[in-house]
């Protein structure tokens, strides 16, 4: 299946976030909801599910998402993504293009991708900020259901602001050999990420044994995680976020109720 | 072609040899950290660690390396450095790893300066005084007449045999055992390096970008345990 | 470094002096004039574990911290222990001390591949422009150990009585060749039974009665001032190089 997905949010003359375009295209479905805060300067909240079982293998899946200038979208994905196989060869594929202009805020904060057996996914995220935007965008990644050994996922991030490069990462699990050394995932079963251009970056790295909160070369900052289940994953996760100047005590969802990760395992 | 089989086979070696006075002993690769948490104690857990950093800290190294030995041997303008550079920076999410990186580096510069001065490599450290390790290399093997392979092949093979040396003083493992290790490392050494220079060309930003997250994560804890403790090696 | 200093007339090296704004006033030169060699002088400390090593650093420091605009660089192979004993000891301000991973291998970090102790001295001279001498002591040791001469001018080595009179005997070129052998906490040799006069003879024989040998202890002199004074010579007497051999310089 070839789908592309499109989202364009913009600031209204009344300073709200409102959603300009959606084009959702079978499996990839965008569905608005009112925002749910009195505040009517709050960001505009997207979900994406997925209508269809997705991605399976042999899908080519497109969302491009823009936040035009002072523009606020928080994008959630209602369930957890399970790259499963297909029936065609190939394997699965979701690109996601992500444009915030000057003033704009994106927050992309997905539940969990399932790399369930015999998948072949490759996630790729790429994101193009102004100088003065700023984006949360969070990444987990869970090898196989409980008892199931995972299938392969390849997830490619390129952030650029400005044109400079952030970020550029390439991670591969599913490869047994190299999953389970101690120098890339060290045996564990969640990899959590979030890239944060977000307000001031750490000075200076925070870090526990199994996380840590790093200050990019050039701006921005990466959290990353490795736990053997999404409630541990969650918690380092948060740990990480809380030393984030950026963020305050609900983004960083130190607070209770907000922005945590589903568990699944 | 032969790898070794061209002009710049001592510049090579030279690079590649664990006495080459580029600062790189003082750096374990992450090894001291999964020590320290019993995750690399003995010789099979070892080479595990050895092939992890190789198919992820080593392919990355070899695709930078060959790149600047390909912009060397182009005689490449600054801008090109600067690129790599900045690149090679976005591809390594960890401040301690980009310091381990530069401080080899500029230690690499050092000894490549009174070796093989040329004005390419002027170039280099007129762009950044630190230039990270993986592109020093290659630029010097570059200097040298050597090609984008031969520099992917060194930074490969110095991606695991300076944690495999660190093992041996940390560890006490047996030599023998340990080299042995190494060397069964070979056919993906030889792999990655060639991969790396079917790809010296591309353009900075399109260079792959492998990650290893616990490396990260080990890069991290040695640096903010070593203000606390004790720490031999400097990453 | 002290606050005082950012405001001070700042070179920055933990005193002051008195500042004449007065432009046609010549006054002498608060500090003796040295031979410039375009960087920092380098001496190395060097012998076995425990045999002064840190104590003599600290010692110089106190003797010729007012007159010199003086860093140190600590290669401990337990990492920042001796850097920890120089800031306790209150002797430095800890801006002015660097400390070396040695990777478990102390004599490479000065001898092989000095790549980090350059590292260390450089980021010292970037830290305080017109260092003047910077004091790197190496890890404890063997007698084999001594310090490359592409990263110190003068090096001592350093043994003590404890190990008895035999040691100068036994040579090793940090014994043979330093610039100075230093025979440490005399004040112990009674109790140890170590023939004094044995040991300097030996010592001197050993160095084929040329290179300069001096017995301390710094429970009797605790500044060092035999050796400061050897240190001050040094650093009046230098010319580019040592020996003619060719240094290699802090920048590239």
């Amino acid at each position: 299946m070839k789908a592309s997905a499109r989202l364009v949010v913009e600031r209204d003359s009344a300073g709200r976030s409102v959603v300009r375009e959606l084009r959702s295209m079978s499996p990839l479905t965008l569905v608005p909801r009112r925002s749910l805060l009195a505040n009517a300067t709050g960001p505009a909240l997207v979900h994406l599910v997925s209508s269809a079982t997705a991605p399976l293998g042999g899908d080519d899946l497109e969302l491009s998402v823009l936040v035009g200038p002072g523009a606020h979208l928080r994008l959630h994905g209602v369930a957890a993504t399970l790259a499963l196989p297909g029936h065609r060869p190939g394997g699965s594929r979701m690109t996601l293009h992500l444009q915030v202009a000057d003033g704009g805020r994106l927050e992309y904060l997905p539940e969990p991708t399932v790399v369930t057996a015999r998948a072949d996914h490759h996630a790729e995220l790429c994101a193009d900020l102004a100088g003065d935007a700023r984006l949360r965008c969070r990444e987990v990644l869970v090898l196989g259901r409980s008892g199931e050994r995972p299938g392969r996922l390849r997830s490619d991030i390129r952030l650029t602001r400005d044109g400079d490069p952030l970020l550029r990462q390439r991670l591969d699990v599913g490869d047994p050999t190299l999953d389970s050394t101690p120098a890339h995932l060290a045996g564990h079963r969640v990899l959590a990420t979030e890239l944060l251009v977000w307000g001031a970056d750490p000075a200076e790295p925070v870090s526990g044994d199994w996380w840590s909160l790093a200050p990019l070369a050039r701006g921005g900052s990466l959290a990353t995680v490795l736990a053997d289940d999404t409630v541990a994953a969650d918690r380092m996760l948060r740990t990480a976020l809380a030393a984030h100047p950026g963020l305050d005590k609900a983004e960083a969802g130190t607070a209770d109720g907000v922005t945590r990760v589903a568990g699944i395992a | 072609m032969d790898v070794l089989e061209v002009t710049g086979a001592a510049a090579v070696l030279s690079l590649a040899d664990s006495r080459f006075p580029g600062g790189g002993h003082v750096h374990s690769g992450g090894l001291e950290e999964a020590v320290a948490r019993g995750l690399a104690t003995d010789e099979r857990q070892l080479a595990s660690f050895l092939y992890g950093r190789l198919r992820t800290a080593g392919e990355l190294a070899a695709v930078f390396a060959a790149a600047a030995t390909h912009a060397a041997r182009q005689r490449a303008d600054r801008k090109t450095w600067i690129e790599l550079d900045v690149e090679l920076d976005a591809r390594t999410p960890s401040p301690a790893q980009r310091e381990a990186s530069r401080a080899q580096g500029r230690g690499t510069a050092r000894a490549g300066r009174a070796a093989w001065p040329n004005p390419v490599l002027d170039d280099l450290l007129a762009v950044t005084p630190r230039p990270h390790h993986p592109v020093t290399v290659g630029a010097l093997v570059g200097i040298a007449g050597g090609t984008p392979r031969q520099a992917a092949l060194s930074v490969t093979y110095l991606s695991v045999s300076g944690p495999a040396s660190a093992a041996v003083r940390l560890l006490g493992l047996d030599p023998f055992g340990v080299n042995a290790v190494v060397v069964s490392l070979s056919p993906e050494m030889e792999r990655i390096a060639a991969e790396a220079a079917e790809q010296a060309e591309l353009p900075a930003t399109e260079l792959p970008a492998p990650n290893a997250p616990a490396l990260d994560l080990f890069a991290e804890a040695h640096d903010r345990i070593h203000r606390e403790e004790v720490r031999l090696f400097a990453s | 470094m002290p606050a005082e200093n950012e405001h001070g007339h700042g070179h920055g090296h933990g005193h002051r002096h008195p500042v004449n704004f007065d432009p046609t006033a010549t006054e002498p030169d608060p500090h003796p004039r040295r031979v410039d060699i375009g960087r920092a002088f380098r001496i190395g400390i060097g012998g076995p574990v425990g045999c002064g090593k840190t104590a003599l650093v600290a010692a110089l420091c106190r003797a010729l911290g007012d007159e010199l605009e003086l860093a140190v660089v600590t290669n401990d192979i337990y990492t920042t222990e001796d850097a920890d004993f120089l800031r306790r000891a209150g002797v430095l301000d800890p801006a002015r001390i660097e400390a070396v991973q040695t990777g478990a291998c102390p004599h490479t970090a000065i001898r092989d591949d000095i790549t980090a102790n350059l590292d260390a001295v450089e980021r010292l001279e970037q830290r305080f422009a017109g260092l003047e001498l910077v004091i790197i002591e190496s890890g404890g040791d063997n007698l084999t150990a001594t310090f490359s001469r592409g990263l110190v001018d003068r090096q001592i080595f350093v043994v003590d009585v404890s190990g008895g009179d035999k040691v100068p005997r036994k040579g090793g070129p940090g014994v043979t060749t330093a610039d100075l052998l230093l025979i440490n906490k005399v004040d112990l040799a009674e109790q140890v039974g170590a023939d004094m006069e044995v040991m300097v003879s030996d010592a001197h024989r050993m160095r084929r009665h040329e290179l300069p040998v001096i017995t301390q202890s710094l429970v009797r002199t605790p500044d060092a001032p035999d050796v400061a004074a050897w240190v001050r010579a040094q650093l009046g007497t230098t010319a580019a190089g040592n020996n003619g051999t060719q240094l290699t310089t802090g920048t590239t």
